[in-house]
């Protein structure tokens, strides 16, 4: 009886008067709430793997060149002006004297190159370490080959001077700079509470965790939340509005979608497909749909036939419509993709297309030895089980019958085990996506080199590798992209993926968020973001 | 001298015979009008989806036939129950699926269940060592990560639709073992099961033909609570590659399914629950008719 | 009895070590490991990670240090979350499933029980009908149904909840009824079944002819006998439920231990599974325990063997 008598209570309690939203508090007291996606792996830039933990880290820390959250433009952060050599190899780095880490310590640039090594350490097992090899001997450092680390290009000329010397001009080398492997650490700090090269090392703690960011780390409860609070100690600190950001990490879209509904959450980046069409029609000013740097694509296993003949390859891409998904089935505003980088990375824009044409994907077809599909063997694709793609691959299966008149088997995997069959070259047809770690073209077209880790596909073409090489050898940017057209040229001829759709963020954003921007990769800019109270 | 009364000339020429316990059971049955009206759900239910198996097209719709254009519909007078995202027609797919899922939550519950009361009453009766060691498998059985050896299965055997019925018997079974363990101590004691022994009936007798009879009205409860949990661990099963694979579809999956969109097309998940629930009434009654039925203390007066 | 119980205990010592020895090589079998991602790491960097962490040893002198490390209670580190061991993780998020779990648990018994009850007493009526309806609705919708029905009607319409976390007590409400609803219609349907077998039986015809009422006979003679059901369904059921739901604390944004069983299977988070399974074992063993000595307790013709 007490019982019912405390739920009847709790109703009735919960029903009186309409409760202040938490969001409502936090537009009152400058505390954003937002969704991040999922539970960060780590805090510390050497053994944090993706996107949710930078989204979180670009608070905590600060690099030396920060975005522009509106054009990615790069913007001084902890350097406060840079030079770079004639010959683009030699960048020197001038840090602010009014840096400080959020225990008062100046950030030195041997802070910056402690950092850099510790990246480097080949006991680190650092997964992003290769974001630094444009670097002088990085990777020589990195594999082991050679141990000194003086022999790395990246110097500290004195307290506030830090050198970069790479072994070949690299122009994107800068907004390379805003991805989490170049962020500073506390060395000093991570010494204290373990050894340096510990992935296992506690310093990312509350009660011990120092960076230089606008914002220092409040409290981090795993899978419930993390708070992080404006630092005061932040050199720039009079210019950053929010007083505290609260990262939810729930990893189910509907969930997500209905606390943001609730008033629980400022933001939701990933609203879930089926309702981005209800929100764009009926709550336009609560969404905003646009332009990821990333692609989804399927990739083919040229090993295994009849794969392993490109007209059959080539049948398969052109006989699909890719409009019809992007339109009926993910809905968010997706463009088609007829080629492999997403349009305008970087000012470069791919000039080869694949053209859907089923007549000629009928011919191609039949010069390969399937007129009509006859006699063609059992193909097989293969994804990991969410609904989306089995969506996809659903529409597919019925395109490729009602077009080529060919039987394609569906598979779905659970995650872990899709990607090993993925590593091993165990499948047909797989699908992937693949998200730009920075803004430019190398991102997407070193996937397809032949010694590429992501490859995946068991192609190799010695001139596409020959252009890729140039390409990041040199630094025109013209002679650069003019290679990366010719790649991608083969890339589509030879046909080892079919590109689908470039992705797009569908986020749920409340208007009382102000100062936030969409861009390509998604950066938050917190120093700029700021609540502005609603009256509803 | 001879009654010629007629009440007497209406007296049966012999005594009353008496009937046998199934036959006055399956009396009893056919008097309950709510497990009959389950009986006959249940079988037109189960002629639908058979039906659509073996003539995919006996709608005029197709259960794999998409339309991208018309996307998900409500119902209308072409599409019954309306199309899902793919414009596929629900009606068909639910029908062709229902075919899927009838068998595996019958044919699997089944298992688990003969496995399951033979598995309890064996460690009941045994008691002692046997029923230690027993039980103590069954506590290894359930604390086993699942996920992790269904996916084992499929990498030692494939994927093949049998595995289902395994991966689905390997874990029902456990439960309905210990209720029909528990129950089975408890029957052993009681005075008609002394009698047995007293008369030197031997145990595998006893077992079978005096306590198993006592345990039908929890083991047909257990049963029909089993078959809706075996449809929805099929689709935690295709979630992990086993089990049904697109384009094909199965009450569990499309129910799944629904559930995800149901605010946006309720349709998509209305009708998938609509018909399970059905089912699932329908067995519910016929299994506490069954239960009602087979109670050998029901009263024959 | 005590003998009884601390026989169970000593058998517990050898399930635990089979389950912990299945679970390692189950585990080690399965394909896909710890550090596979979509964007793979390379061949250096992942030999280096498995080096970190044991995992280039011979598998079956990983498998002995294991087992060393199990004895001195040390679960290992978790590979999703470097930085913290699993007992720590452990120890955070149980308390979570446990107080959502005892919720859930007095919601089931609550409603399990009387609605069982209710039915039995008053069979083929209306009255055995409708609570045996609703209870075979609790069956038929899951929870990942039921749960977003509740926080779309109490949560989002009427705006008397949140949609999702565990901050406030007014929290706690749809996660315990959703979680509740199945339990508690699979209790009413036991239960119901267990007294009316009782109900059947001749003693409580006697208590009848002697002029007992039904409530004095459902409490003093056929409860006991009527529960033995439910008791033995419950044991496993309430390891279940106080170790935690995926998708309940899914759907709900509640930071416990259920999610932690399933995502580290597909992390293949090895000290995790091995830890969590372990976990769960232990409150398997207690509770079939718990419920076995109920049992001889509600039956007073069983013995202890």
């Amino acid at each position: 009886m007490t019982f019912l008598t405390a739920c009847v209570v709790v109703l009735l309690a919960g029903g009186c008067g309409k409760r202040e939203t938490l969001t409502a508090i936090g537009d009152r007291t400058q505390e954003l709430r937002l969704n991040n996606e999922g539970e960060p792996s780590s805090l510390d830039p050497a053994v944090a793997t993706g996107t949710i933990e930078h989204a979180i880290m670009c608070s905590l820390y600060e690099g030396l060149v920060t975005p522009d959250a509106k054009d990615l433009s790069l913007h001084p952060g902890a350097a406060e002006k840079w030079e770079i050599s004639p010959d683009g190899k030699v960048y020197t780095f001038h840090l602010r004297k009014n840096g400080r880490w959020s225990n008062g310590q100046p950030v030195t640039a041997r802070d910056f190159v402690a950092s850099y090594h510790r990246m480097l350490l080949p006991s680190m097992a650092s997964q992003y370490s290769y974001m630094l090899y444009p670097v002088k001997n990085a990777e020589a450092f990195n594999l082991g080959k050679i141990s000194d680390f003086s022999q790395v290009g990246l110097k500290a000329l004195d307290d506030y001077t830090l050198e970069v010397t790479l072994h070949s001009p690299a122009p994107y080398l800068l907004s390379m700079m805003i991805h989490d492997s170049w962020f500073p650490v506390p060395v000093a700090v991570i010494e204290k509470h373990g050894a340096i090269d510990d992935r296992n090392n506690p310093w990312t703690r509350p009660v011990s965790f120092v960076g230089n960011g606008p914002f220092m780390l409040k409290e981090w409860r795993i899978n419930s939340h993390i708070l992080v609070e404006k630092s005061p100690t932040y050199w720039d600190a009079q210019h950053v509005r929010l007083n505290k950001i609260y990262f939810d990490p729930t990893e189910s879209a509907d969930t997500a979608e209905r606390m943001f509904r609730s008033g629980q959450l400022h933001s939701d980046p990933q609203a879930p497909p089926s309702k981005v069409a209800y929100y764009r029609k009926y709550k336009p000013n609560l969404i905003h749909v646009y332009p990821l740097l990333g692609t989804y694509f399927y990739k083919i296993n040229v090993t295994r036939p009849p794969l392993n003949d490109k007209r059959v390859r080539e049948a398969l891409a052109m006989a699909i419509d890719r409009h019809a998904i992007a339109e009926t089935i993910t809905r968010a505003g997706e463009e088609p993709a007829y080629c492999l980088t997403p349009p305008n990375t970087a000012g470069y824009t791919c000039r080869g297309k694949i053209t859907e044409d089923v007549a000629a994907a009928r011919r191609l077809l039949t010069e390969a030895g399937y007129p009509d599909g006859k006699n063609f063997p059992t193909v097989e694709v293969l994804f990991n089980t969410l609904q989306s793609h089995k969506a996809i691959a659903e529409a597919f299966q019925a395109m490729w019958k009602k077009n080529l008149n060919i039987n394609i088997v569906l598979h779905n995997e659970e995650w872990k085990v899709y990607l090993d069959s993925m590593r091993r070259t165990n499948y047909d047809i797989g699908r992937f996506g693949w998200n730009g770690d920075y803004v430019d073209p190398s991102t997407f077209l070193d996937l397809f080199a032949t010694d590429s880790g992501n490859n995946e596909t068991g192609w190799s073409n010695a001139e596409y590798d020959r252009l890729v090489r140039v390409a990041s050898n040199t630094g025109d940017r013209a002679a650069r992209y003019d290679a990366y057209q010719k790649a991608e040229a083969i890339l589509l001829d030879e046909m080892p993926i079919i590109p689908v759709y470039f992705y797009t963020r569908p986020r749920l954003i409340r208007p009382s968020v102000r100062g936030w921007y969409p861009n390509v990769i998604d950066q938050y800019d917190f120093k700029s973001i700021y609540l502005v109270p609603q009256d509803n | 001298m001879i009654d010629t009364t007629p009440m007497a000339m209406a007296l049966p020429a012999e005594p009353a015979g008496g009937s046998s316990f199934w036959r006055d059971s399956w009396h009893r049955l056919w008097q309950n009008k709510l497990a009959i009206f389950g009986l006959i759900a249940l079988s037109v239910l189960a002629a639908l989806c058979f039906a659509s198996f073996l003539w995919p097209n006996i709608t005029g719709c197709s259960y794999e036939q998409q339309n991208l254009a018309l996307g998900p519909a409500p119902p209308d007078h072409v599409h019954w129950l309306g199309t899902d995202p793919l414009g596929r027609d629900l009606l068909a797919r639910l029908l062709y699926g229902g075919g899927i899922s009838l068998t595996v939550g019958l044919c699997a519950t089944a298992v688990s269940l003969t496995i399951g009361v033979i598995y309890g009453a064996i460690a009941g009766f045994a008691g002692g060592k046997l029923d230690m060691i027993m039980m103590r498998t069954v506590d290894i059985l359930y604390a086993l990560p699942f996920a992790i050896f269904v996916i084992l299965l499929m990498v030692f055997f494939g994927q093949n639709f049998i595995l289902l019925f395994v991966a689905i018997g390997a874990v029902e079974w456990l439960t309905m073992a210990r209720i029909v363990r528990g129950q089975v101590m408890a029957i052993k004691r009681q005075e008609f099961v002394e009698a047995a022994h007293a008369l030197g009936l031997r145990e595998w007798r006893i077992i079978f033909r005096h306590i198993v009879p006592n345990l039908l009205g929890p083991i047909i409860v257990y049963a029909t609570l089993t078959v809706p949990e075996v449809i929805l661990l099929e689709s935690f099963l295709s979630f992990l590659g086993l089990g049904v694979q697109p384009p094909h579809s199965s009450w569990g999956v499309l129910i799944k399914e629904g559930a995800e969109v149901m605010e946006e097309y309720p349709w998509l998940l209305l009708y998938p629950g609509a018909v399970m629930a059905l089912t699932l009434f329908s067995l519910n009654f016929l299994g506490d008719g069954l239960r009602d039925a087979l109670d050998v203390r029901g009263s024959k007066d | 009895m005590l003998r009884f119980i601390a026989r169970r205990f000593l058998e517990a010592i050898p399930v635990l070590f089979i389950i912990a020895t299945a679970t390692f090589f189950m585990m080690r079998l399965a394909p896909g490991g710890p550090f596979d991602s979509e964007k793979q790491v390379s061949p250096e960097v992942r030999a280096r990670m498995e080096a970190h962490y044991g995992l280039d040893k011979p598998l079956f002198q990983q498998y002995v240090l294991q087992m060393k490390h199990l004895l001195q209670g040390n679960l290992g580190p978790s590979f999703k979350y470097p930085g913290r061991t699993v007992n720590e993780i452990i120890a955070d998020a149980f308390p979570v499933s446990l107080e959502l779990g005892l919720e859930a648990l007095v919601v089931a018994l609550a409603f399990g029980l009387a609605a069982g009850m209710v039915a039995a007493l008053n069979q083929n009526s209306a009255w055995d009908h409708i609570p045996m309806g609703l209870a075979m609705i609790g069956l038929c919708v899951p929870t990942f149904v039921l749960g977003p029905l509740l926080i779309s009607a109490f949560a989002l319409h009427l705006d008397w909840f949140n949609a999702a976390g565990w901050f406030f007590p007014g929290d706690r409400v749809l996660p315990a009824l959703t979680l509740g609803a199945y339990y508690a219609a699979y209790i009413a349907r036991l239960c119901r079944g267990g007294f009316l077998e009782i109900l059947n039986q001749d003693y409580i015809r006697t208590a009848h002819a002697k002029g007992a009422g039904g409530a004095r006979i459902l409490f003093k003679h056929a409860l006991r006998g009527g529960v033995l059901p439910v008791v033995s369904f419950l044991g496993p059921a309430v390891a279940g439920l106080l170790t935690g739901s995926f998708v309940v604390e899914t759907i709900f944004g509640i930071p416990g231990l259920g999610r932690y069983f399933v995502t580290a299977a597909f992390n293949r988070d090895y000290f995790m599974v091995m830890g969590s399974v372990l976990f769960y074992a232990c409150f398997v063993v207690v509770f079939n325990l718990v419920a076995d000595v109920a049992l001889v307790w509600l039956n007073p013709k069983l013995r202890f063997e």
